[in-house]
Parts: C-alpha cells; sequence; structure tokens
C-alpha cells in the first residue's frame, strides 16, 4: 500500500499536467500585477480594467495567432512582499507575459522570479535600478527617473529660477530614486537645494517636517512621492502659511491629489508625460472612448495607458513573429522601433528601456484642470 | 521661538487623537486583561461610517452645526454597538481561556473588520468633503492653528476630563475600577460584570469612533487598512503611560504626538519612528508598568 502512494501521487500529477498542457495549447495567459487594492487602488484597478479592455478587443477580433487570451490579475497591493508572492502564483499559473506594476518598488521584487522563469515583463516603474540587471524579460513602457529628473531640474532652476528648494520624498525605491536624481540635477544646474528629507507614506500627518521646512524659507517644496501623500502635504504646506510653490512628481498627477488637497490644489505643478487628456493621437482618444464607455469613468492616469502600450508591443511582436515563444518576441521587441501606441511612439533600447523624453509642467487651476505651462 | 511652538501644535493635535485612540486599548485591558488588537480597526471603521451617514443622510455641500454634531453622535453609537458586539461573540466565549487565545480572537476580529469595510466601501481611498467644519486659520505670530485643529484639542480635553471624573467620582466608575482590580471580588459586591465589560466597550469604542471622525476631517482621506498604523501607535502610547491606566493613556498619547513632532522638527522626520520605539524600550526597560504605572499594583 505504502508504494502505491507515489504512483497515485505521480498519475495525478501527470494528469493535471496534461490538463495545463492541453489549457495552454489554446490560450495564451497574460498576467496582470498591479494594485488593485490599498492605497494606489485606483491606478491598479485603471492598469487591470485597461488589459481587460485591450483583450477582449483582440479576442473579439479572434485572438493572436489564432488563439484567445486570457487574463489572470494578481493583487500585490503596491508592496514588495505582495510582489513576490504574486510572482510566482503568475509563473505557476503559465502566464507568457505579465503587465505591470505600478510602483516600482512592486515591479523590482517580482522581476527576477519573471527573468528566471522567462516569462516577460512590462511595467511603468521608472526607478533606474529597474534596468541595471539588464534582464531581457523586461521592458519598461515609460521613462527613467534620471530623464525627469533632468528636466524637472532645469526647470525649477533656469526657467522658474528658485533660489531655495526643499526636496522630500516618501521610502519607496523609486521616490528615493527621483528625489536624489532632482537633487543631483539641480546641483548641476547650479541651484541650491536647502533641505532634502522624507516622509513616511500613509502617516498623514506632516506637519512636523513642514514646520522645519518653514523655518528654513524655502521659495518651492518638490515632492517625488505619490499623490496619496503628496495631497496632503499640499494642504498641510498652504494651512501652515509656508509660501512657496508645490512642485509634484509623475505620481501626483491623479484625481485623489485634487480630493485630498482640497482648496489648496490650485496652483499647485506636476511633471509628467502628457496626460491622457493632453495625448495627441488618435489612438489615444479612441482608446480613452471605448474605456469610458465599459467602465463609466476615466483611467486614473496615463499609467495604465503605458501599460497597455507594453501589452500593445507584446502582442504586436508576437503577431510580427509568429511566435508564442518569448525570447523570439522578446529580441524583436529590442528592435523595435515608432510601434504606434496609445502614448505616442513605442521604442525599446537593448536594455528595455523606452526610448522617450517629453514631460509636460502643468499647473492645477481652480476647477482642479490642468494647463500646461512650459515652453 | 515661534517654529518650536508650532511643532508643540502639530504635535498636541496628533497626540490628543492617539490618546483617545489609547483609551479604547487600556480601559479593555484594565477590565479584560486583554490587548483588543481590533480597536484600531474600529477607528478606521468609525471614518467610513460616518462619512456615509453624512453623504447620505445630508448630502455632500451642506454643512451645519446640527449636521456635524449627528454625525458624531450617530457614529459614535454605531461604533459602539459594533465595539459591543465584538466582545459578545469575539471575547466573551473566550473569557475563562489562556490569554493567547483571546489575543489570537482579537488579531482575527480586527482582519474581518477591516476587510468588512474593504467589501462594504471598495478599497479605494475615501475622501472627507473639506467643509464640514468651517476652514478658518489662526496666525498668532507666525504660530498657526485651525479650526479643526482647535476642535480636536478641544473635544478630546473635554472627552478625556468627563470620563476622568465619570472613573473616579461616580458608582458605575467605581464599580468599573472594582471589576478592574479584581472581577470576581467585584461579582460576590454584587456588581454585573458583563454590564461593566459592555460599558467598557461602548465609552472605548466612541471615543475611538470620534478619533476616526476627526482623523478623517483633519486628513481628509481614508483607508480600509489605516487603523492598523493608527492602533500601532495608540497601543505604544498606552504602553508608554502605563496599560490600564486611564490618565496613563491620554498622558501617553499626548507625550507620543509631541515626541514624534519634536523628533521629526530638530533632529530627521526619518528617524521619529525609530525613536519612538526607542522611547518604548526605554521606558520599558527603566519602568517596566509605563509612566504613570499599570494598575495592576493594586492587585496585592
Amino acid at each position: 500500500m505504502k508504494k502505491m502512494l507515489p504512483k497515485i501521487a505521480a498519475s495525478v500529477a501527470l494528469c493535471s499536467a496534461l490538463v495545463t498542457a492541453s489549457s495552454a495549447a489554446d490560450v495564451i495567459k497574460i498576467g496582470v500585477q498591479a494594485p488593485i487594492t490599498g492605497k494606489y487602488a485606483n491606478e491598479g484597478q485603471s492598469i487591470d480594467n485597461g488589459v481587460r479592455l485591450v483583450v477582449d478587443q483582440v479576442n473579439a477580433k479572434g485572438g493572436v495567432l489564432g488563439k484567445k487570451i486570457e487574463v489572470v490579475s494578481c493583487d500585490d497591493e503596491g508592496t514588495a512582499q505582495k510582489a513576490a508572492i504574486c510572482a510566482r502564483k503568475l509563473v505557476n499559473e503559465g502566464v507568457m507575459a505579465v503587465i505591470g506594476s505600478y510602483t516600482s518598488g512592486a515591479t523590482e521584487a517580482a522581476q527576477t522570479t519573471y527573468y528566471r522563469s522567462g516569462v516577460l515583463q512590462t511595467s511603468d516603474g521608472t526607478s533606474d535600478s529597474l534596468t541595471k540587471h539588464k534582464y531581457w524579460t523586461f521592458f519598461r513602457n515609460s521613462f527613467q527617473n534620471s530623464a525627469q529628473a533632468d528636466f524637472t531640474a532645469k526647470y525649477l532652476v533656469k526657467e522658474k529660477g528658485y533660489k531655495r528648494i526643499a526636496v522630500l520624498s516618501d521610502y519607496s525605491s523609486y521616490a528615493v530614486g527621483l528625489a536624489d536624481s532632482v537633487v543631483a540635477s539641480i546641483k548641476a544646474e547650479g541651484g541650491n537645494t536647502i533641505y532634502q528629507g522624507k516622509i513616511k507614506s500613509g502617516t498623514q500627518n506632516f506637519t512636523a517636517v513642514l514646520t522645519k521646512i518653514k523655518s528654513m524659507d524655502p521659495d518651492a517644496i518638490y515632492f517625488s512621492g505619490y499623490y496619496t501623500d503628496g495631497g496632503l502635504l499640499r494642504a498641510q504646506q498652504i494651512q501652515l502659511g509656508i509660501k512657496a510653490d508645490f512642485i509634484g512628481g509623475d505620481s501626483n498627477d491623479n484625481p485623489d491629489f485634487m480630493k485630498l488637497a482640497g482648496a489648496s490644489a490650485k496652483g499647485t505643478l506636476l511633471v509628467n508625460f502628457p496626460t491622457p487628456d493632453f495625448l495627441p493621437y488618435d489612438t489615444a482618444k479612441q482608446f480613452l472612448k471605448d474605456y469610458n464607455d465599459k467602465y463609466g469613468m476615466a483611467p486614473a492616469s496615463v499609467w495604465a495607458l503605458m501599460n497597455i502600450d507594453g501589452l500593445k508591443a507584446i502582442l504586436y511582436a508576437a503577431e510580427q513573429t509568429k511566435s508564442l515563444d518569448t525570447k523570439t518576441i522578446s529580441d524583436y521587441l529590442h528592435t523595435l522601433k515608432d510601434f504606434p501606441g496609445i502614448t505616442g511612439p513605442v521604442s525599446f533600447r537593448e536594455d528595455g528601456e523606452r526610448i522617450n523624453t517629453k514631460f509636460n509642467v502643468y499647473e492645477v487651476q481652480a476647477d482642479n484642470s490642468y494647463k500646461i505651462i512650459n515652453n | 521661538m515661534d517654529i518650536f511652538l508650532q511643532q508643540l501644535v502639530n504635535g498636541l493635535t496628533i497626540g490628543s487623537l492617539y490618546a483617545l485612540v489609547a483609551l479604547g486599548y487600556t480601559m479593555v485591558y484594565g477590565v479584560m486583561k486583554l490587548i483588543n488588537f481590533a480597536h484600531g480597526d474600529l477607528v478606521a471603521l468609525s471614518a467610513f461610517v460616518g462619512l456615509t451617514i453624512y453623504t447620505q443622510v445630508f448630502g455632500e455641500g451642506i454643512t451645519s452645526l446640527i449636521a456635524v454634531i449627528t454625525v458624531f453622535m450617530f457614529t459614535a453609537a454605531v461604533i459602539a454597538v459594533v465595539g459591543v458586539l465584538l466582545e459578545r461573540l469575539a471575547y466573551r466565549p473566550l473569557r475563562t481561556a489562556p490569554r493567547l487565545s483571546a489575543v489570537v480572537s482579537a488579531l482575527g476580529a480586527g482582519l474581518v473588520i477591516q476587510n468588512a469595510i474593504m467589501l462594504i466601501w471598495g478599497p479605494n481611498m475615501m475622501i472627507f468633503p473639506s467643509n464640514l467644519f468651517p476652514s478658518t486659520i489662526w496666525n498668532f505670530n507666525g504660530i498657526v492653528i485651525t479650526f479643526t485643529q482647535l476642535m480636536i484639542l478641544g473635544l478630546s480635553s473635554v472627552l478625556m476630563v468627563g470620563l476622568y471624573f465619570f472613573i473616579n467620582r461616580t458608582k458605575m466608575g467605581t464599580a468599573i475600577r472594582a471589576t478592574a482590580i479584581d472581577q470576581d471580588a467585584a461579582k460576590l459586591m454584587g456588581i454585573n460584570v458583563n454590564k461593566i465589560i459592555m460599558i467598557i466597550f461602548i465609552i472605548g469604542s466612541s471615543l475611538g469612533a470620534v478619533a476616526g471622525l476627526f482623523i478623517g476631517i483633519y486628513y481628509r482621506g481614508v483607508t480600509f487598512d489605516m487603523g492598523w498604523m493608527y492602533g500601532l501607535n495608540a497601543f505604544v502610547a498606552a504602553i508608554i503611560g502605563g496599560i490600564g491606566n486611564i490618565p496613563g493613556a491620554m498622558f501617553g498619547g499626548l507625550m507620543l504626538g509631541l515626541f514624534n513632532a519634536l523628533i521629526s522638527g530638530y533632529i530627521s522626520s526619518s528617524w521619529a519612528e525609530t525613536f519612538t520605539f526607542v522611547l518604548l524600550i526605554v521606558v520599558l526597560i527603566f519602568r517596566p508598568t509605563g509612566i504613570l504605572g499599570e494598575k495592576v499594583a493594586e492587585k496585592v
């Protein structure tokens, strides 16, 4: 009897292997790793919704290489711990590619698992470190922090002429990286950073650090973290009567920033890639319309759209190479030039970096709409 | 100097919120010797209940004193009921069980409440309207205080002083203190211990509800998982002040708030949390029963 057990186990394993093999044959599985709950839930849900919308559209046209696409979502809550669990789960599900995640920290925590399993990954994370391993599986569908930092510093020092800049970040690898790059770029531009500090994301009470900054009399406060903290920082800055301009990094571009800041949102400057409304491309307008028709609202920000471009590029590469082999697709993507994406032409460098450098500065108006104020 | 005073205002505001939450921990511990880990999640729940009452009954945009008072009263009542239910379902069946079982039950109950909030209100951040309180700001020689801050400081002081007199000067308060010292002896003296415990949960949960509403009104954004952070800080405050000791919880909360603000202001905000726990360790080494002392000493 004892000897029977391994045999039963083996046959069960064989059966289940056959089942997965047969199901893998007629569908292509695409994973979504995103913060579907938690602080960044509206970003994560936009990514998940966007991917499902595109997949439905592709499936309606017969799928890719004659196969239907199936979406498997995993909620990483924007944390590295959950991201590592998601990575294993999605690999075990047998996905070909993973779209996400939203935060650089969660992306980085999952990256190696996908690389070892030969699963493609495309993320909007902007942390410079995401491409340092040069994994052939990883593609950044947004831009690098250092590119944004150069633009930001030039704008703050040269265009605005700020003399006393305070720089704040949270503890995420993305925000720290961006803040460090901005401080370095400000120095390179000949500007003056009077304070660089960190806040703990989610603690809500930032009056202590803002009071300290107030005593240094800054003319600009730059925050590289996320909108949930940025909105509160701006509100508490105004409450404390600190007369400085508030400049938010790309992750402050979210409707919740305006809601949290309330009346204080007016006059905030945000640095980001063109926001969905300002994208000049027909594909973008069509996508936003479809998204709105299906979900009754607009995607939270441009990040969801960047991730959609990553998905579209991967599906396009599969079509072009007539292959579902991730290495073949990856090789093709590395040479991709000007694929017409929603957020503009998509081209990848050898290290998986998207070639792109366009940024805007937006000023938040009284009705919370954006006005482009650079050049 | 004005920077220092501003940090005092900052610290006292967050400190009185911690104190209100810490009272819930300390009262339950005093009577039941149980750390009610679900308390922080009750605080989070109150913010969501309050926001729903406000938007459903009054609708966005309407602000009056009556609306605010009604929201506070109703939310406190709802959370008090939840607190009593929590005790009935999660703690009473385990009252004679080893203490660890009750703590595990408390952690589980906290997760249930947290996930219930997520399922009912969704995982997104919800945002309080900005006009619940007038946005008046006073500026005394560079020291800024807002109407909301004043309300937080004022109302929590009134509640804490009221609680102090209730516990020390009324018959019911005496019964609560007697139950805290020895449940069996209290029972022999004709005190209905179950009723006392129910009252403890009503008071503790209502104070937590007030704190939760203030968090929503002051910081505006509320998430289903925010209870953990406030719960942890308040728990630390209760221990620093001496768990089981009511003035201790008030003192611990205010002290923790001030300490955090001063560390953030004069050393570095990156170190604020580290110093909080260093403070906790120092207090536990030199005064294991907290600064004002745990009430168990009376148990001789």
